[in-house]
């Protein structure tokens, strides 16, 4: 699941810090953020740890996304609207960050 | 070091040792492990050992200690709701009051940075207290005595059933309320997006002794709901650079090991000594909280 996935990334990431000698390493906003990634393929560690932290970070909207399916089969219509609406809110949070 | 949170572009470097990184792994653990157990996300221990004790900015022991709030919750839910004993209709009800919060205390944070930022630690370490003394209060209770439902909780169904693993016993709980829990909600939310706490140190007391939930049903669907939270939160902080790599990776690490521990004793522990060892934490918490405050209003 998403967090097993964020520490492993996150053990990938600290040793390939310590394989480069325990450097000091920045930490960059949004707008940075997909340079990172491409980075994290060549195995640079923010980069890697950042990739963790994005996969963290969707499970719960992805658990909260999965909600809105489960309470659909279950044919519970206030509880598909409740859903949504956290579900939007979610994603304004995401969309609205990477404006501000 | 600069800090800028434009929007252009800027690299923070902050100085961390591999010492340091060690160290806020071992916190992470404990704070797993508390963090399940009481369905917290931990960040009240995270954000003073790394503030305090590693000297990092504010800033960024918020962004890495949201991270680990969300890292904390996703580790145990699964567990908890395959108990049953996460209710997860409540949890995305009152969602709608957190994760509304989280992105109005989010947005607002950026405010209390430096100079304003004892005002925080004022604030919520009163908040604790209020939670402590509502904790306390109700410690000897925990079995839902004939709670009838209101309204809302009708309506959408809220009330529940769990097995109690601890004795055996399966109980039915209805939920009461609910108007004051959502508002309660809304400012946890706001706690959460201000601080980089998951808020969980709220919604259990205020689900427990507000709406009458059992404390380990409250404990665990806060568990669930502060994932969410925190991710809407993490979101912001992320974007914004205040996550830093070197301190989010022992965090998510350590996590999810303490969490592995913590889910296993909640669901042995009996309820009554989990109020009062909730009510224990929170008041210590609290005064390290007002301590801290009054610490940084004096300024250095």
């Amino acid at each position: 699941m998403g967090v097993l996935a964020g520490a492993v990334l996150s053990l990938l990431g600290l040793g390939s810090w310590a394989i480069r000698g325990f450097g000091p390493i920045g930490s960059v906003n949004g707008s940075n953020v997909d340079s990172l990634l491409a980075l994290a393929i060549t195995g640079n560690p923010a980069g890697i740890v950042y990739l963790g932290v994005i996969i963290l970070i969707a499970t719960p909207i992805f658990r909260v996304a999965l909600s809105v399916l489960f309470f659909a089969v279950e044919k519970d219509r206030k509880y598909v609207a409740i859903t949504l609406l956290v579900l939007g809110m979610l994603v304004f949070a995401l969309v609205s960050g990477a404006v501000v | 070091m600069t800090v800028s949170f434009s929007g252009i572009e800027a690299a923070v470097l902050l100085d961390i040792s591999a010492i340091m990184v060690l160290e806020i792994f071992l916190v992470a653990i404990l704070a797993g492990l508390i963090g399940a157990l009481f369905g917290l996300g931990g960040g009240v221990l995270i954000i003073p050992f790394l503030t305090l004790v590693e000297g990092i900015p504010v800033q960024f022991a918020v962004g890495a200690s949201i991270v680990s709030v969300v890292a904390t919750s996703s580790a145990s839910a699964a567990t908890y709701v395959q108990d049953h004993l996460t209710n997860l209709r409540l949890g995305m009800f009152l969602e709608i009051g957190t994760v509304a919060g989280a992105i109005t205390g989010a947005y607002v944070t950026i405010f209390f940075q430096g100079h304003n930022s004892w005002v925080l630690f004022v604030l919520f370490g009163l908040l604790l207290v209020y939670a402590a003394v509502l904790t306390l209060s109700g410690r000897r209770l925990d079995a839902p005595v004939k709670v009838a439902p209101d309204r809302v909780a009708q309506v959408l169904h809220l009330g529940g059933q769990y097995k109690d693993l601890a004795t055996g016993e399966t109980l039915d709980y209805e939920v009461t309320r609910t108007p004051q829990t959502l508002s309660i909600s809304y400012v946890a939310g706001v706690v959460s997006g201000l601080l980089g706490v998951g808020g969980g140190i709220i919604k259990v007391p205020t689900m427990n002794l507000v709406s009458k939930v059992p404390i380990k049903v409250a404990s665990a669907t806060s568990n669930f709901m502060i994932g969410v939270t925190a991710a809407a939160s993490a979101s912001l902080y992320f974007l914004r650079g205040q996550v830093h790599p070197l301190l989010a990776a022992p965090l998510m690490i350590g996590v999810v090991a303490g969490s592995a521990v913590g889910t296993k004793l909640l669901r042995v522990t009996p309820p009554v000594k989990v109020k009062l060892l909730f009510s224990i934490l929170l008041l210590l918490i609290s005064v390290d909280m007002l301590i801290q405050g009054i610490n940084l209003y004096r300024g250095p």
